[in-house]
């Protein structure tokens, strides 16, 4: 059985891929499965998709705890996610990066396939879209599949929902990807830190499994317990305040939809970066124009 | 209630009850309504939320955004759970607000029965309806609220249709009639119509119904920065009609002066790209039939606008001019 992780976030299309890889490895005569994580991730999150591939009938269900290869279609993710967690010291790892193998840390020392897939996505399908170009990577260390199937794979996939041109766009995406992508080993150094977790069995969960504001394991739980969630980390555009300009309309504040724009005492305000999602609304609506959104996740 | 009336924005109590942490889309325009929706309520409240985005993105066991308690069932439920709820309090011998936030899924179609339920019986509950146009947590199906002509994914856009055919079914023309203690829609772009009529809502004991429409950045198809310009530009074309209704009777609580032409809401929304010039007219001419549906005796009018060659409106006192 070999079995495949993808990291991305949430609009990036990691369903999709873990899907076509899977649909390829059919096309060689493998078995295979694919299927996304259920869970609350929207737009910007990082979201996990799962394939399983083997030469017999698959039954196991699960989702996957030790991959056997690792596909990060945003670098980003490593410093946000732990997401060489569990991945086998044989295994694999294919990146969307800039950087060369021997560049690339993951925490764990492997076989690492690089391609700088935003230029070929903006170049072929007009959209920093790599779900595609990826896969081109995929199919130059991973013996399951090749560049045809791949290509095969997405035609079909994307013939069907977005017309004949798109499926071309991309499987040319593969196609580059393919050929611009290198191997090499990358860097294990890297502390993994994982989550902590509340795993309660089922007697002790509480009666209607009703909680109150508590901590429990070391996990926040209970009302308002999300303020252990930082959503901050989904951010790409950051707000920058000028607080000369501020008029103290309180918009901003009252507009945020992550309550991270904090009213002070006096109606100025202030951000709380580690729940900003960087939607931009409150650079939108500001009236005196004292908010601009500038680029990258750093505070200002 | 002796305290003072909320009027502005600055009136609004500087706490959070609904906190941040919540896994919503960046630029999601439900989170910005019932953020200030628990700004207002304040924390002697019990809220409930039916399978919908917001239960998703607020309640990931063994956590919740929300700082009061918060109950979730199934999908149909949001008029009998919260009645079952204030039923409990009474017996408990304990005053506090019951508040049922159920999606327009939850509101127009599956939970119309308890709602109906509810509201007829008077419960002393206050329910909001986050209306986003369609059933987004399991990926963009169309409801009874959707618009004219909005691509989902049960109303797709192809060779034979384009979007949905039907007309957004009026939901406080339900609710209104079931002779309620207050309805009221609002726009997150309203900002000080908003805090009026939760305040008011919230002082009052009976049902009482507060609609209001949530932009939602994957579903509609729109940039995440522009949630709140795009709420304001559906009260200005009259897409989204601001009024409350009590005592018996609908009031217009806002009245753009001159009502712009519905093309300048539809261009931000990735939903209406495909329409054809015909479908925009049947969604100008509805949107201005509705108009005067609402407003029209009241005295001034605002001319509707119209495309070049089409005949200006005006009520004419029967409220299916045109139909
Ligand atoms: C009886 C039942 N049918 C279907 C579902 C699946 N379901 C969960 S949420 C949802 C959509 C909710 O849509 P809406 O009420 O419009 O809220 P939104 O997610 O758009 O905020 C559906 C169909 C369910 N939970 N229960
Ligand atoms: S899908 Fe729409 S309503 Fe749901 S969380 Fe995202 S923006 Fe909000």
């Amino acid at each position: 059985m070999f079995e495949v992780r993808f990291h991305g976030r949430g609009g990036q299309g990691a369903v999709m891929a873990a899907q076509t890889f899977a649909e390829a490895a059919v096309l060689e005569g493998h078995h295979a499965q694919a299927f996304p994580y259920f869970g609350a991730e929207r737009r910007g999150a990082p979201v996990r998709a799962f394939a399983r591939v083997d030469d017999k009938r698959i039954t196991i269900k699960s989702q996957i705890y030790e991959p056997d290869m690792l596909v990060i279609m945003d670098e980003s993710l490593l410093d946000i996610d732990p997401v060489a967690d569990g991945l086998k010291p044989t295994g694999s790892v294919v990146m969307n990066t800039t950087k060369a193998p021997q560049d690339v840390d993951i925490g764990v020392a492997v076989r690492c396939a690089t391609v700088d897939a935003i230029p070929i996505a903006l170049e072929t399908i007009k959209a920093p879209i790599v779900n595609t170009a990826i896969l081109g990577a995929v199919a130059k260390i991973c013996d399951l599949v090749t560049i045809e199937s791949i290509k095969t794979s997405i035609n079909d996939r994307f013939g069907e929902k977005l017309g004949e041109q798109a499926a071309r766009m991309n499987s040319l995406a593969a196609e580059m990807a393919y050929a611009r992508t290198v191997v090499g080993i990358c860097k294990g150094e890297r502390t993994i830190v994982r989550p902590k977790v509340w795993l309660p069995t089922w007697k002790e969960l509480p009666q209607g499994t009703a909680l109150g504001e508590d901590t429990l394991s070391g996990v926040t739980v209970g009302p308002g317990g999300s303020l252990g969630n930082y959503t901050g980390t989904w951010r790409t555009i950051t707000p920058k305040y000028d607080q000369e300009k501020c008029v103290r309309c309180l918009r901003c504040w009252f507009c945020c939809p992550e309550g991270c724009i904090k009213r002070l005492e006096d109606d100025h305000v202030k951000w709380d970066y580690r729940y900003c999602k960087g939607c931009g609304i409150c650079a939108n609506i500001c009236p005196a124009d004292a908010i601009h959104m500038v680029k990258g996740a750093m505070e200002p | 209630m002796s305290e003072k009336e909320l009027a502005i924005i600055r009136d609004i109590p500087n706490n959070d009850w609904f906190v941040s942490g919540h896994g919503a889309c960046p630029g999601c325009g439900m989170t910005i309504a019932v953020k200030n929706i628990m700004r207002i309520i304040g924390n002697n409240s019990t809220v409930y939320v039916p399978a919908s985005c917001l239960i998703v993105v607020s309640a990931v066991y063994p956590t919740s955004s929300f700082r009061t308690p918060l109950f979730f069932t199934a999908f149909e439920n949001t008029g009998a759970v919260t009645t079952g709820i204030k039923a409990a309090y009474r017996r408990l011998g304990k005053d506090a607000t019951v508040v049922g936030i159920a999606g327009d899924g939850g509101t127009f179609d599956i939970g119309l029965q308890a709602l109906s339920g509810a509201a007829e019986r008077g419960e002393d509950v206050l329910y909001v309806c986050v209306d986003n146009e369609a059933y987004m947590n399991t990926g963009i199906q169309r409801s009874g609220s959707t618009p004219f002509g909005a691509w989902t994914t049960t109303t797709p856009v192809g060779k034979k249709t384009k979007g949905k055919r039907q007309m957004k079914k009026d939901m406080m023309d339900l609710v209104i009639g079931h002779n309620v203690e207050y309805a009221a829609t609002l726009s997150i772009a309203h900002y000080n119509d908003f805090v009026k009529k939760v305040d008011k809502a919230k002082r009052k004991s009976g049902f009482r119904f507060l609609h209001v429409l949530t932009p939602c950045v994957p579903g509609w198809k729109t940039e995440s920065a522009k949630t709140v310009e795009i709420a304001k530009l559906a009260v200005e074309t009259g897409m989204w009609t601001l009024f409350e209704y009590e005592d018996g009777e609908a009031r217009a609580t806002y009245r753009p002066k001159q009502l712009l032409p519905v093309t300048d809401y539809l261009q931000l929304q990735g939903r209406f790209r495909h329409m054809p010039s015909e479908d925009i007219k049947v969604l100008q001419r509805w949107v201005c039939n509705k108009y005067y549906w609402h407003f029209g005796h009241e005295a001034e009018q605002p001319a509707c606008a119209m495309f070049k060659g089409e005949p200006e409106m005006h009520f004419d006192g029967d409220p299916l001019h045109g139909v």
